[in-house]
């Protein structure tokens, strides 16, 4: 009896000390703090990093290094902006049909990617569908800046234009380091892929800076590395944008660790014309918006793929999408019908929180 | 024998201990209110960033709305109500800024691209979210 009284003395001392240990070990020893920055100034967007480091000026010079890694995609991929003593995409479709154009090799790799996702979309997702593209971005931009006066491209200019977006004339030259637009009237835009293509090369690099945990959320689309607070096991919480933003609160949230969540929708980017609204993600059949859902969200680990995937998705019927993505492996995603309707892929429930 | 019995009776459970282990539940129970509800503390803020620059930080807790001069002479009016902050109103032509929901948690924020004006929460209530698409 005396001797159980003691026992029970010596195991609540050591109950005591190992709480206050543990404790100790949550709250006090524990050497990350979360950081967060924001910038805009990158593929026409708003951009947040939130990390966990030691200090702020290590945050500061790791999220640093991220933003300069994009603003070099950036100004390589930009269509519309010249930068001083820098060739990119601008300069390939000013030289359609008259000059191929020696450039850095981030801009062939991209290009290359952009044919291999051509291949897989069957047509869907073609980084030489510029010329029509360019045509929506004027109207919408006019639409956007006189309401008043919005109006429809006409059909007739939108099909002239689609005759020049054979992916077969876009020529490059690994060995050369060329890039050449045959057709003249040819123009890439790489609105499609090029983001994501971005963050999956800026967040393999990052890891060379010593950053391991972070969230990076540039536009629609969110790549996370490591574990929130840096602890093993505890993933990030990716909210997903409800396609009615009035709602009020997220669609859902979803747990990630080292993965690429990207959204296509139609509710960002459009304008309005007699009340009706026309969003950015052209259909090249019909060459007029697609009309298949309001959004899908694509998760895998590659956030280039995930961007060209969602946008792929966002371009054929539900149902069609749905069986393509349960016949790939390490692919999930998600759709929001037209009447607001949430369908999944059979594995990304388990991604959902309750 | 005495001496043995003596001992004994020491090492039992006696009211010094009870004290003891009282005081060492109370401080442990002490510290364990403080490491866990220091970060709620009820003082949100709302910080406005113009173009990268914090322009004004405004308390959370206050009713109040302020025009914000965006760039190019655009502006976005900020109201803050019921420790929610919103846009009601912006210059910018896509008005996405206006649609976004009134946020309160610790890191979301209300962003106007053409506008570039970028409003956060920063500190009270804790945000589960740490990224959107």
């Amino acid at each position: 009896m005396r001797l159980n009284s003691k026992n029970w003395k010596s195991r609540l001392a050591a109950g005591l000390l190992s709480g206050m240990m543990v404790l100790s070990a949550g709250g006090c020893t524990h050497p990350l703090e979360r950081f967060t920055t924001s910038f805009l100034d990158v593929f026409d967007t708003a951009s947040t990093i939130v990390g966990y480091a030691p200090d702020q000026q290590t945050f500061n010079e790791q999220s640093g290094a991220y933003h300069d890694m994009l603003e070099r995609y950036n100004q390589l991929y930009d269509i519309y902006n010249e930068y001083d003593g820098l060739s990119n995409l601008k300069t390939i479709n000013d030289n359609a049909g008259i000059a191929p154009v020696e450039v850095d090799q981030e801009i062939i790799d991209l290009l290359q990617f952009g044919k291999e996702m051509y291949e897989f979309s069957d047509g869907r997702v073609n980084i030489c569908f510029g010329s029509v593209l360019e045509i929506w971005h004027d109207y919408r931009e006019d639409g956007l800046a006189n309401p008043d006066e919005a109006e429809l491209p006409p059909q007739e200019l939108l099909e002239q234009a689609a005759e020049h977006t054979d992916i077969n004339a876009l020529i490059i030259d690994e060995q050369a380091s060329t890039v050449y637009l045959e057709d003249p009237e040819m123009r890439l835009d790489v609105g499609a892929i090029a983001k994501g293509y971005a963050v999956a090369r800026a967040t393999e690099a990052i890891a060379e800076t010593g950053m391991e945990n972070a969230a990076f959320s540039i536009g629609g689309n969110v790549s996370a590395i490591g574990w929130k607070e840096g602890k093993e096991g505890n993933p990030w919480v990716i909210g997903l944008e409800n396609p009615d933003l009035t709602a009020g609160d997220y669609l859902l949230t979803v747990s990630i660790s080292d993965l690429s969540l990207v959204t296509s929708g139609n509710y960002q980017r459009y304008y309005t014309v007699d009340g009706k609204k026309y969003h950015h993600i052209i259909d090249p059949d019909t060459l007029m918006p697609a009309n298949y859902m309001q959004a899908v969200s694509v998760l895998t680990t590659d956030s280039g793929f995930a961007d060209g995937l969602s946008t792929m998705l966002f371009l054929m019927p539900v149902e069609e999408g749905l069986e393509l993505v349960e016949e790939m492996d390490g692919v999930e995603a998600l759709w929001v019908e037209m009447d607001g309707t949430v369908v999944t892929s059979s594995g990304f429930d388990e991604y959902i929180n309750d | 024998m005495i001496q043995r019995q003596a001992l004994e009776k020491k090492k039992s459970f006696g009211r010094r201990d009870l004290i003891l282990l009282l005081a060492v539940l109370v401080i442990g129970l002490i510290g364990i209110v403080i490491l866990y509800t220091r970060p709620a503390a009820l003082n949100g803020e709302v910080e406005v960033a113009v173009d990268g620059e914090v322009v004004m930080t405004l308390p959370l807790s206050e009713d109040t709305e302020v025009t914000i001069e965006g760039v190019d002479g655009g502006e976005n009016l900020l109201v803050i109500q019921d420790g929610t902050a919103k846009i009601e109103s912006a210059s910018c032509p896509d008005g996405i800024c206006v649609r976004h929901y009134a946020i309160s948690r610790d890191g979301e924020s209300i962003i106007c691209l053409p506008n570039r004006v970028v409003v956060t929460i920063r500190g009270g209530e804790k945000g589960d979210v740490d990224a959107v698409v």
